[in-house]
């Protein structure tokens, strides 16, 4: 299939993978991607990451997800090149590469004014129902209208977001790595850094060590935090959490006393910041009630839109904070290429978050490997590589790719 | 004083049982001991911590106790070993206090102290080691203060000194209600004129007793635009407006929740909102009506019963949840220089009083005050 890149006018035909309906695999389709109309940018993705939040809005909508409208193109955590730009977008030219954010950031709204809030939301309504400014997509498929995730949509080859919603980042990065920026990495690096504010000598403890965790874990070391301690149900995530940073590591199955009360004994009182990476309402209240009294704070980082959170107002009345992060409290058009040069200058890992790399044709089996991650503990018998994360390249066909220096 | 060393008999207000009236009983008030002080209470005001510990607590193990903890009074007499005080010191007790030696205390974020939470945290709110007898009975010291006594001991480290012109049965005042309610707004929520790009922030507080009144009194100090005054009860709107509420709701008057109403009043919600009931519901909707972004919630009113819940997507948007306990403040610290600012005529006390009857009429008290029809009733204690 060849790709047509020099008209900026033409309906790009490409391979995505789109979700027809709720609960099924996703399928490998030819889609119609229209060119960007004003204050758009036609990508071409490259690379895509695989976060659990696509495999939830997939899966688990009207359970712990609000329900999106399909026929849909998941992915949300992609890097590529600018092919063309619509009319009045300053900024960017073919070939720069990019981020695209499901979190835009336009510069001029009480938000984006406000150092205390990332939460732009320009379009806001229309790129939740998965439309751009003008109340359509630009994708299409069997003549139907595909609505775009979030308004990216990074499991396809090409795709058109709003000009506000993606960012422009170095030459030299490695676009199959820098994707993860574009959700899991930032979230969790963001929610020590930007929310939770970690200063240098703390003490903290990590919920759930899949990228977001791991992410939080490598902030927590970059700020400085003397005791890094590690909370998963899979014995697995051990020797990949040393590696970013990880001092000690609790199984909350390996103990018959609750979570909380394990880590206020080893803590001499409960860590002074934990990280809830998991998206789970008993986990988010056991992250709570673990951090010190007096002056802990709990962040919660992981994402459950349908169900509640509770937890003894005492807890608070006693001194602790509860607070909740998105997209790591990163500025994202300003915050995404600073992260970007902290990954060239080595001061931030990525290529340790990438267990496997695979093409977009075997994106169902991406998402099989991102959930028996979670489910290894009860399949002992054949253990698989504790999964992390996985990086997805696209591929012109009959090409390679490209060596990586 | 003729009584130092011996034990002092007097008038006490004992709470026998749960959700039964105080009975006025003479009772026996042991000499401090090392490190201990007798004071002699000259007036408190009854908060609802003394009656959801009386009706709520469920906790018939803790009892026979005299309540009370927010009092004001003199040093009659001092045990082995305090040096800081002597007889004839105006003094408040303080249900709050702090060791200065655990961890906690030796840190400026918190005003917490390991040693006082042993207190608060276990059902009985009060040690076992106590002073009071009655008709032979041991008879439990409510947070270690009891002000429903003319007589009560305590631990040095939980009094502190005050000027001796202060007027006793108003700095009362400043031993719980007054210091939670300012210092939540003051401290807890930090309330800065300059939080969002015009100035001046937009508060919400919820509950106007005598807690909420005092927190809308430290939103205006802090530079507050707007303060939302949110009560069922429309009798307590004229108080609010007095200490500074600019806007009153009453969420029986509307269809919608009430984090909807404030939603829509506030352009998308207020920046900081105090809850000061004691309430999960309101707690709710406390936290669900600030802004995503920046609002913070401070939770001020005790409940240690029952959960709160919320979304968790409420806090990822950005919302802060906090709570606050005895406002942040340091008693021992804060509250000389709070008396200060009362007689130089920068904190008003008196809006506060609404009643001031003897002790014999405690009983009217618990009624006025389950009905919503006083603010702070001042009992004199001491003749």
């Amino acid at each position: 299939m060849m790709l047509v890149c020099l008209s900026v006018l033409q309906v790009i035909r490409c391979k995505a993978a789109v979700a027809w309906e709720v609960g099924k695999p996703l399928s490998i389709e030819e889609v119609e991607v229209a060119p960007p109309k004003a204050h758009e940018v036609r990508i071409k993705v490259e690379a895509s990451g695989v976060c659990h939040t696509d495999w939830a809005y997939l899966y688990e909508c009207g359970k712990g997800m609000a329900p999106r409208t399909f026929p849909l193109i998941l992915g949300h955590e992609g890097a590529g090149v600018v092919e063309s730009i619509g009319p009045g977008v300053l900024g960017f030219s073919p070939g720069d590469k990019v981020i695209p954010l499901f979190l835009p950031q336009c510069k001029q709204c009480e938000c984006c004014l406000s150092s205390k809030s990332n939460l732009c939301s320009e379009n806001w309504e229309n790129t939740q129902q998965g439309v751009l400014a003008d109340g359509t997509s630009r994708i299409t498929c069997r003549g139907q209208q595909v609505y775009q995730f979030i308004g990216v949509s990074t499991f396809s080859e090409y795709t058109v977001v709003p000009e506000h919603n993606i960012t422009k980042i170095h030459p030299d990065a490695p676009l199959d790595r820098v994707c993860l920026l574009g959700c899991g990495v930032a979230t969790g690096y963001g929610a020590v850094l930007n929310t939770g504010k970690v200063e240098a000598g703390s003490v903290c403890a990590v919920f759930g060590l899949g990228a977001v965790g791991l992410a939080a874990v490598m902030g927590c070391r970059n700020a400085g935090a003397s005791r890094i301690i590690g909370v998963d149900i899979n014995p697995d995530k051990l020797e990949i959490a040393k590696k970013f940073g990880v001092t000690e590591f609790i199984n909350p199955k390996d103990h018959s006393k609750p979570i909380q009360e394990v880590l206020r004994e080893r803590t001499g009182g409960g860590p002074d910041y934990s990280f809830e990476c998991v998206g789970n309402v008993a986990v988010m209240r056991a992250a709570l009630e673990s951090c010190k009294p007096a002056w802990g704070t709990c962040v919660i980082v992981g994402w459950t839109e349908l169900e509640d959170m509770s937890l003894a107002p005492i807890d608070l009345l006693l001194g602790r904070t509860l607070k909740g992060t998105y997209f790591g409290g990163w500025k994202s058009v300003d915050g995404v290429p600073r992260l970007v040069e902290d990954y060239l200058s080595g001061r931030l890992l990525l290529d340790e978050f990438v267990t496997h790399t695979l093409p977009l044709d075997q994106i169902n089996q991406a998402f099989e490997l991102l959930i028996s991650g979670k489910r290894h503990y009860i399949c002992p018998t054949t253990p698989r590589h504790p999964l992390l994360y996985m990086c997805l390249a696209t591929f012109k066909e009959g090409k390679k790719e490209k060596e990586r220096k | 004083m003729a009584t130092a060393g011996k034990v002092i008999k007097c008038k006490a207000a004992v709470a026998w049982e749960p959700n039964k009236p105080l009975v006025i009983e003479e009772i026996e008030v042991a000499p401090p001991q090392k490190n201990e002080i007798r004071i002699k209470v000259a007036a408190s005001g009854m908060c609802h911590s003394d009656l959801y510990y009386l009706f709520e607590a469920k906790n018939s193990a803790g009892f026979p106790i005299v309540l009370g903890h927010e009092g004001a009074g003199v040093v009659e007499s001092v045990g082995p070993g305090v040096t800081e005080f002597k007889p004839g010191d105006k003094v408040i007790p303080l249900g709050a206090y702090r060791c200065g030696e655990c961890r906690l205390c030796k840190n400026p974020e918190t005003n917490m102290c390991e040693k006082c939470w042993s207190n608060i945290e276990s059902a009985q709110m009060s040690s076992s080691d106590t002073r009071f007898s009655c008709r032979g009975k041991p008879v439990l010291q409510f947070v270690g203060t009891s002000t429903f006594s003319e007589y009560t001991v305590l631990n040095q480290i939980a009094i502190t000194k005050i000027h001796p012109d202060a007027r006793l049965d108003r700095v009362c005042l400043f031993a719980c209600s007054f210091c939670t309610g300012y210092g939540a707004a003051v401290n807890t929520a930090k309330v800065c004129a300059a939080l969002k790009v015009q100035p001046g922030s937009v508060c919400a507080v919820f509950g106007m007793g005598a807690v909420g009144l005092a927190a809308v009194m430290g939103c205006k100090s802090a530079g507050a635009s707007r303060i939302i005054a949110v009560d069922i009860n429309e009798e307590k709107f004229e108080k609010a407006k007095i200490f500074g509420a600019t806007d009153f709701v009453n969420p029986k008057a509307h269809q919608k929740p009430i984090s909807e109403v404030l939603i829509e009043m506030t352009n998308g919600g207020v920046d900081y909102s105090l809850e000061c009931v004691g309430d999960v519901t309101v707690m709710r909707s406390a936290l669900e009506s600030v802004v995503k972004g920046w609002g913070v919630a401070v939770i001020v009113g005790w409940n240690n019963v029952e959960d709160v819940s919320t979304r968790p997507v409420q806090l990822i948007a950005g919302r802060t949840l906090k709570g606050s306990m005895f406002g942040g403040y340091i008693g021992k610290e804060s509250i000389p220089k709070l008396v200060l600012d009362h007689m130089a005529g920068r904190l008003n006390l008196d809006e506060f009083v609404t009643h001031t009857v003897k002790m014999d009429k405690i009983n009217d008290v618990v009624e006025l005050m389950k009905k919503g029809k006083c603010i702070r009733a001042i009992i004199n204690i001491s003749k």
